[in-house]
């Protein structure tokens, strides 16, 4: 929080960040601060509005009927409709998910700065770390996609050599009657269908057994996501529910 | 935008934040023509476009309830939203493998047109525009051409420093002292 109590620096960074400029792991850090802080919310405000009539100018472009199409199959969620918009997003987070490994402590950093009442407890002391004496490890952090697509909801961890995953619901209520929450796995390649990882346990916090240890079993996926499916699973393989978290799963080695 | 345009489309977001998907659907007809404009000339794709266009309604209406009329303008909000994904969509680390568009070049500034981009005359005709048109023109050339680089074509600090041929170092210390002077200067003119 080195840019606290330094109002020309936060403001050089807002400025920064409105005109794009601010890249890679500084951006993330600085979105992260950005939840947490209303008043750097408000310088970033008044760069967006000094700079906003040179987006104004632009030329307008139509776009086209898909566009609107897709945008209302989304919101309208079900398992049908959101199909499309799923694979979508999944796109995104699949990408953002590279940087984000690559920027681990500064998301980190991003869950540790979240205050108390948001996350409930801090992340470092939420995943109860096996002690095994293995520190090289994955962590998944997945935040809700709707309708406040900040809050963290669930967050997963797993030694590098152990098939045990281990999980916990910090704000995800309970699964529809009759359904659960699938954990899937998202790979790096385009094209390629998430993997299953299990259904997760209905209690706040437990555990998934991997089909292999975790560095087989997660190293191809730079994010993961949950959906609500049928109580046994989903019965395609692939999910049908609407997913209603996703986020990052980082390697620390 | 004029103000009873602004007042029109914060109604709009209210209702949003209610879930008037009526409400919503006329947002989409009043603004998307300009976000698409916005993120088109940004990612200068418009099958992308489409996509980060289809993101950014999503979130406008996720987040409708986040708005806060008195803090900016609804347009202003709507299109840093569209900037905002623009530049996560760019900046996804190897955009070709990740994306599998044989198309694209490895050199990511190959479309970036050569002379200065977004001319001044782009900006539109309000008060507002016109006092940043006039502090853009007071700017040193190099200084102003790095600013409207980076807006209008979501270049970073190095695709800055090797479109203009100029150190890094150089090219950051002209978009840092640019802001600051465009900052100076709005709040003089």
């Amino acid at each position: 929080m080195r840019y606290r109590g330094k109002p020309a620096l936060q403001d050089k960074l807002a400025a920064e960040y409105v005109l794009g400029t601010l890249r890679g792991c500084a951006r993330l850090r600085f979105q992260a601060w950005l939840r947490e802080d209303a008043a750097l919310r408000r310088t970033v405000a008044e760069w967006e509005s000094r700079l906003a009539p040179m987006a104004a100018g632009i030329a307008e472009v139509h776009p086209p009927g898909r566009v609107w199409t897709a945008i209302q199959s989304r919101l309208e969620g079900g398992a049908a409709a959101a199909k499309p918009g799923f694979w979508d997003s999944l796109a995104f987070w699949r990408n953002w998910g590279l940087l984000a490994t690559g920027c681990a402590a500064a998301l980190v950093a991003a869950v540790a700065l979240r205050q108390p009442q948001t996350i409930e407890v801090p992340v470092v002391q939420t995943v109860e770390v096996p002690q095994k004496g293995m520190q090289p490890s994955y962590i998944a952090l997945l935040h809700a996609t709707a309708p406040d697509g900040q809050k963290l909801v669930f967050l997963a961890y797993a030694g590098r050599q152990s098939d045990e995953l281990w999980v916990k619901k910090v704000a995800l209520g309970d699964a529809p009657a009759e359904h659960g929450y699938e954990l899937w796995g998202l790979p790096a390649t385009p094209g390629e269908a998430p993997k299953s990882l299990g259904m997760l346990p209905k209690d706040e916090k437990g555990t998934i057994k991997l089909a292999a240890a975790a560095d087989q079993s997660l190293k191809d996926f730079p994010a993961l996501a949950i959906s609500i499916e049928p109580a046994s699973g989903s019965k395609t393989g692939l999910p049908t529910g609407p997913v209603i978290a996703k986020g990052d799963c980082l390697k620390f080695w | 935008m004029d103000p009873a345009q602004n007042q029109v489309l914060a109604g709009l977001l209210t209702a949003c934040a209610r879930r008037d998907q009526a409400a919503f659907a006329r947002l989409y007809q009043s603004t998307s023509s300009k976000l698409f404009g916005v993120a088109v000339r940004i990612l200068r794709r418009e099958d992308w476009a489409e996509e980060v266009l289809q993101d950014c309604y999503v979130s406008i209406w996720n987040h409708a309830g986040s708005y806060e009329a008195g803090r900016s303008a609804p347009m202003t909000w709507m299109t840093s939203i569209v900037r905002n994904r623009c530049l996560d969509w760019l900046r996804r680390p190897n955009l070709e493998v990740a994306i599998g568009r044989p198309d694209d070049g490895d050199d990511p500034l190959e479309n970036v047109p050569s002379e200065e981009p977004g001319p001044l005359e782009e900006l539109a005709r309000s008060a507002d525009a016109k006092a940043l048109r006039e502090c853009l023109r007071r700017l040193e050339a190099r200084q102003r051409q790095a600013i409207m680089l980076a807006f209008y074509e979501g270049l970073s600090h190095s695709q800055l420093a090797s479109h203009m041929r100029e150190p890094l170092g150089t090219v950051k210390t002209w978009v840092r002292r640019g802001l600051e002077r465009l900052k100076g200067c709005l709040g003089t003119v």
